[in-house]
């Protein structure tokens, strides 16, 4: 008698285990499938190799319980930061892989493009990186961007440089694209404006490699106070040693303090070494910051990638967050997370905070943060926002 | 203004004497065999990346890492002669060695891709911030110093090399007629190799002058290959002279377009010159029969 108890408690037990397994396997393969449009190639493909790694280490942290029963999954494309392979990787995306949701693009190019596919398909867009006013503006029901646009930074940029850093006179520094245009008419019509001086305009293509003639164009205008410039981080990094070999910028022996974007990761100081000394730039994501998001954040990239996490990581891994967030709140096909999505307000991210506009837009500016790279190539944050 | 226009003036010289050496080795494989090589531009980006992790991983000399990508190119280009383009070039077609290239280019590419990643490499040079200032408050880096000189000595190295030594006389005899060279005793054969591997070496040792001006990724030898191009046909296909004079025209172009109208419009400037070249003068500044090239 004893023995057949044994054998119906064990059996029982067994019966609860197979039951709970089961539960919680019906509850994983209830899968959001995300998708990534990344460039992966070509000049902007270290935003992809970055994004990545924020976003595994989101869904590797959320899928370890899911969310509201739904584990996340995400197929990457390479959108290639240009608009006609980022439209055919939004293409093969939409067929094969039929997503509920699309992460993507960093440059403002390639998300105008894919932009009207995802509304065709009726798929929702969330924008972490692409800074053009046309990506929110007029608006599109199905793109969402959690960044501020070029009009939020640009102007923040030319009244702080102006008001701030005393400036009176700047040289417009951009690649020709919709973002790099966008971005220096922003700042040099807000600073016009207050009163200062454009003294140059100058505008280049992604192949130019050779930035000592730029370098002595500027040298030659005189007395130049700010130089804000709109590039991807490898003519970037030219431009800023350019600068600096012709005794233009604080980091040469010069006056003039370079301004950049949003668009350069940690690590370009290192990368451009003494010739950063002096750059003002704004990222998304100040390490400082003492929120628990954050500081979780920062340990667990560490302790899985062994590297810290630059503000492109940082941007990509609430990308995930906010799509989790959506879910938690009732998401769960295309159709309900673009409700869901628009309706987010109180959000806080590692970045900062979210809260869309009726255009689909983040209104909030703690996603900005200034910083001035120091003599010894680390950073301070300056905390004007 | 006259600082500005001397300064802009060694800007262009300085970039120009690295066009030409990317150049060169596309003229002289056209000159030899008629191909143009699209995989130049990556033996370019190898020859970058072998004299960085010369410099930096192993704490190598940046001078003595310019030796060692021209050997790096040198041994590619034997290599993909030897493996590609030279078992192809037997089947007797000349469209399958030239589609073989964009393949090799690809290849490269995306190999590079894999071992080295997308995110830009600063690979500075020692050289790079040390100025010399010069007349009327001009100036140029030691490293541009570096790149006009040792870009000078191989080029008439190579131009010694062409006129006055057996070789290049034999390698200028294929170049005219490949059958009645190999009649005369030359093995056609042995100096298209040759060709190859005095190409890559010439790409491969741009590739590390130009490693820190460059934005150096496993694209990055594209974005010069493109200005290569036009230079040779600017120059006369297959000619070295014409290919010297339009690289260093190109360069001071570019730096003057930059100056005096606007950066964003040097490649329209250099492309219309292109054009109007083709238009007027399609045998190159330096009008030969293509027999005299090389």
């Amino acid at each position: 008698m004893r023995q057949h108890s044994a054998i119906l408690c064990i059996g029982v037990v067994a019966s609860i285990a197979l039951f709970a397994a089961a539960r919680d396997a019906q509850a994983q393969d209830k899968v959001i499938k995300i998708g990534g449009l990344f460039a992966m190639s070509g000049p902007g493909s270290y935003f992809g190799v970055q994004d990545k790694q924020g976003i595994e280490l989101a869904i590797e942290q959320l899928n370890k319980t899911g969310v509201n029963g739904y584990r996340f999954e995400v197929q990457y494309e390479d959108s290639a930061c240009s608009p006609l392979p980022a439209t055919q990787a939004a293409k093969r995306l939409l067929e094969q892989y039929k997503p509920e949701v699309v992460l993507g693009e960093e440059c403002s190019d390639a998300t105008l493009a894919i932009m009207p596919l995802m509304e065709q398909a009726k798929v929702p867009l969330l924008n972490a990186g692409s800074s053009s006013i046309k990506v929110t503006d007029p608006g599109n029901p199905w793109t969402f961007r959690i960044m501020p646009n070029e009009v939020m930074q640009g102007v923040d940029i030319a009244t702080n440089a102006y008001k701030r850093l005393n400036a009176r006179t700047a040289v417009l520094l951009y690649e020709n694209t919709n973002a790099g245009i966008g971005n220096a008419k922003v700042f040099g019509d807000t600073f016009k404006s207050l009163g200062g001086q454009i003294l140059a305009d100058i505008g280049f293509g992604r192949d130019v490699n050779d930035f000592t003639a730029i370098a002595t164009r500027i040298a030659g205008l005189g007395k130049v106070d700010v130089i804000p410039t709109y590039t991807l981080e490898g003519q970037g990094l030219r431009i800023t040693q350019a600068l600096a070999q012709a005794s233009v910028t604080k980091g040469g022996g010069g006056q003039s303090i370079q301004l950049g974007t949003i668009w350069l990761p940690f690590g370009f100081e290192q990368k451009a070494g003494k010739a950063a000394v002096g750059y003002v730039r704004i990222v998304q994501f100040d390490p400082t910051d003492k929120r628990d998001v954050v500081q979780n954040f920062i340990r667990s990239f560490k302790a899985k990638y062994n590297q810290e996490p630059t503000h492109i990581n940082a941007h990509a891994f609430d990308q995930i967050l906010v799509v989790a967030d959506v879910i938690r709140r009732g998401g769960k096909d295309s159709q309900s997370i673009r409700d869901i999505m628009a309706t987010t307000k109180d959000f806080s991210g590692v970045t900062g905070s979210v809260e869309f506009d009726k255009t689909n837009q983040n209104t909030k500016m703690d996603t900005i943060h200034y910083m001035e790279t120091s003599p010894d190539l680390s950073w301070k944050a300056l905390g004007w926002n | 203004m006259l600082t500005v226009v001397l300064q802009q003036g060694i800007n262009g010289i300085v970039f120009g004497s690295l066009y030409v050496l990317v150049a060169l080795g596309l003229t002289l494989i056209y000159g030899v065999l008629v191909q143009i090589n699209f995989a130049h531009a990556d033996v370019v980006t190898i020859g970058a990346f072998a004299a960085y992790f010369f410099t930096f991983a192993f704490g190598g000399n940046y001078l003595i890492s310019i030796g060692i990508a021209l050997m790096v190119g040198a041994a590619l280009g034997w290599l993909v002669n030897a493996a590609i383009f030279a078992p192809l070039r037997e089947r007797g077609s000349e469209l399958l060695p030239l589609i073989a290239t964009i393949g090799v280019s690809i290849l490269l590419q995306n190999a590079m891709l894999l071992w080295f990643g997308p995110i830009p490499y600063a690979f500075d040079s020692p050289y790079s911030n040390k100025v010399i200032r010069l007349w009327g408050g001009t100036f140029i880096t030691l490293q541009n110093l570096i790149i006009v000189v040792v870009s000078t000595l191989t080029i008439a190295l190579l131009y010694a090399f062409m006129k006055f030594t057996y070789m290049g006389k034999a390698l200028r005899a294929v170049a005219q007629d490949r059958e009645t060279a190999g009649l005369m005793g030359v093995n056609p054969n042995q100096l298209i190799m040759l060709t190859f591997v005095i190409a890559s070496a010439l790409a491969g040792m741009g590739g590390a002058m130009l490693g820190p001006i460059l934005v150096l990724t496993p694209f990055a030898g594209t974005t010069v290959i493109v200005k290569a191009f036009a230079i040779v046909i600017i120059g006369g296909f297959g000619n070295v002279e014409g290919t010297i004079i339009a690289g260093l025209a190109v360069g001071l172009i570019e730096s003057y377009t930059t100056q005096f109208i606007n950066p964003g419009l040097t490649d329209i400037v250099v492309f219309t010159l292109l054009l109007l070249m083709l238009a007027l003068r399609p045998t190159g500044l330096i009008a030969e029969k293509r027999e005299e090239n090389v």
